[in-house]
């Protein structure tokens, strides 16, 4: 089984290099994409010599993903893993996500931060920020309930749910639509605990708080959008 | 009343500059029908304003002008609304677009990484 990751980065010149370094031994292929990036993330992530695609200019993280799921797809991939450029996501993880799809016991499987293993410095707000989207998902989007983690980025998924789920919300509210795409389809999904490092860096790039509100307003424009 | 005046001069304007595009094949018959509506009824409502009082009535609002004000509002809302619903689809052809261009060079099938 082919497994290539697929690493977005938007001005990630500090850290894609060493996501790559830790990913590229526990997959077949990398791909990164860089969205429009005005640092060097292109060049420092051509010199690991993986594949590298670069967006003209940035379209957000959700726009990212699939090109590079779709390049992933042309390249033969059979387990496409997302995983985010800037080292939250530990790569150790990548054989626990990808195992259920091996053992052919789901097509899609989903990092969870809320299944036991402690996140490390997790402030309180962006819990309250997880339980709003999650409230948010569960009656607004029709998310189950039973899925512990509203926004998860380390996913892996096989090659045939890869073609069907075809998310359309190019910035942060990918995570919520795909989600919903996911768990409303005949797709076997299933959950497994991964453990995210919050440092100052990846806080200060990530999600704030006033971003519940913009991730609900894409996806309601979005619902009117083809 | 002076604004009176003005105002209807401008849609007697607006009505005539519509249909001559009619004549000229710029619009469609049904699209000057709908402008022109929408003129006369703006000028019977300036020429008569009781009138916009008898339809915000109708409508459980009391006053004619605060009708006109509502009604703005939500027509504003609604052509709002759809500015940013097209917004969304442009930003959309412009990331395929993008997309496009970042998928052209990779080869198919081969090795990466």
């Amino acid at each position: 089984m082919r497994i290539i990751a697929v690493i977005p980065a938007y001005n990630e010149e500090k850290r894609i290099g060493e996501t790559i370094r830790k990913v590229r031994p526990l997959v077949d292929g990398v791909v990164v994409v860089d969205d429009g990036s005005s640092d060097a993330t292109f060049d420092t992530a051509m010199q690991s010599g993986v594949t590298v695609l670069r967006h003209a200019m940035n379209r957000g993280q959700g726009a990212g993903l699939k090109t590079g799921t779709e390049a992933a797809l042309q390249i033969g991939a059979d387990v496409i893993v997302h995983i985010d450029a800037d080292g939250q996501h530990d790569p150790s993880f990548i054989p626990v996500l990808v195992d259920p799809i091996k053992r052919g016991e789901a097509d899609v499987v989903m990092g969870s931060r809320f299944m036991g293993l402690r996140p490390e410095g997790i402030p309180l707000s962006r819990r309250l920020l997880h339980r709003a989207i999650k409230i948010f998902n569960a009656l607004v989007m029709g998310i189950p309930r039973k899925l512990t983690d509203p926004q998860s980025g380390l996913r892996a998924m096989n090659s045939e749910a890869s073609r069907r789920l075809d998310f359309r919300q190019d910035r942060m509210a990918h995570c919520s639509e795909l989600l919903r795409l996911i768990t409303r389809s005949d797709l076997r999904w299933v959950e497994v605990p991964v453990k995210v490092t919050y440092s100052e860096d990846t806080l200060a790039k990530g999600n704030k708080n006033l971003d519940a509100v913009k991730i609900a307003w894409q996806l309601f424009i979005g619902m009117f959008s083809k | 009343m002076l604004i009176q005046i003005v105002l209807i001069a401008v849609l007697l304007g607006a009505l005539y500059v519509t249909w001559r595009r009619m004549r000229q094949n710029v619009i469609t018959l049904g699209e000057t029908l709908l402008w022109s509506v929408l003129w006369i009824g703006a000028g019977v409502v300036i020429a008569l304003p009781q009138t916009a009082t008898l339809v915000a009535n109708f409508f459980g609002v009391g006053r004619g002008s605060d009708f006109v004000i509502y009604a703005s509002v939500v027509t504003l809302f609604v052509l709002v609304f759809k500015i940013f619903v097209s917004m969304e689809g442009l930003e959309r052809k412009l990331t395929e677009m993008v997309r496009r261009d970042a998928l052209r060079d990779l080869p198919k099938k081969e090795d990466a990484g």
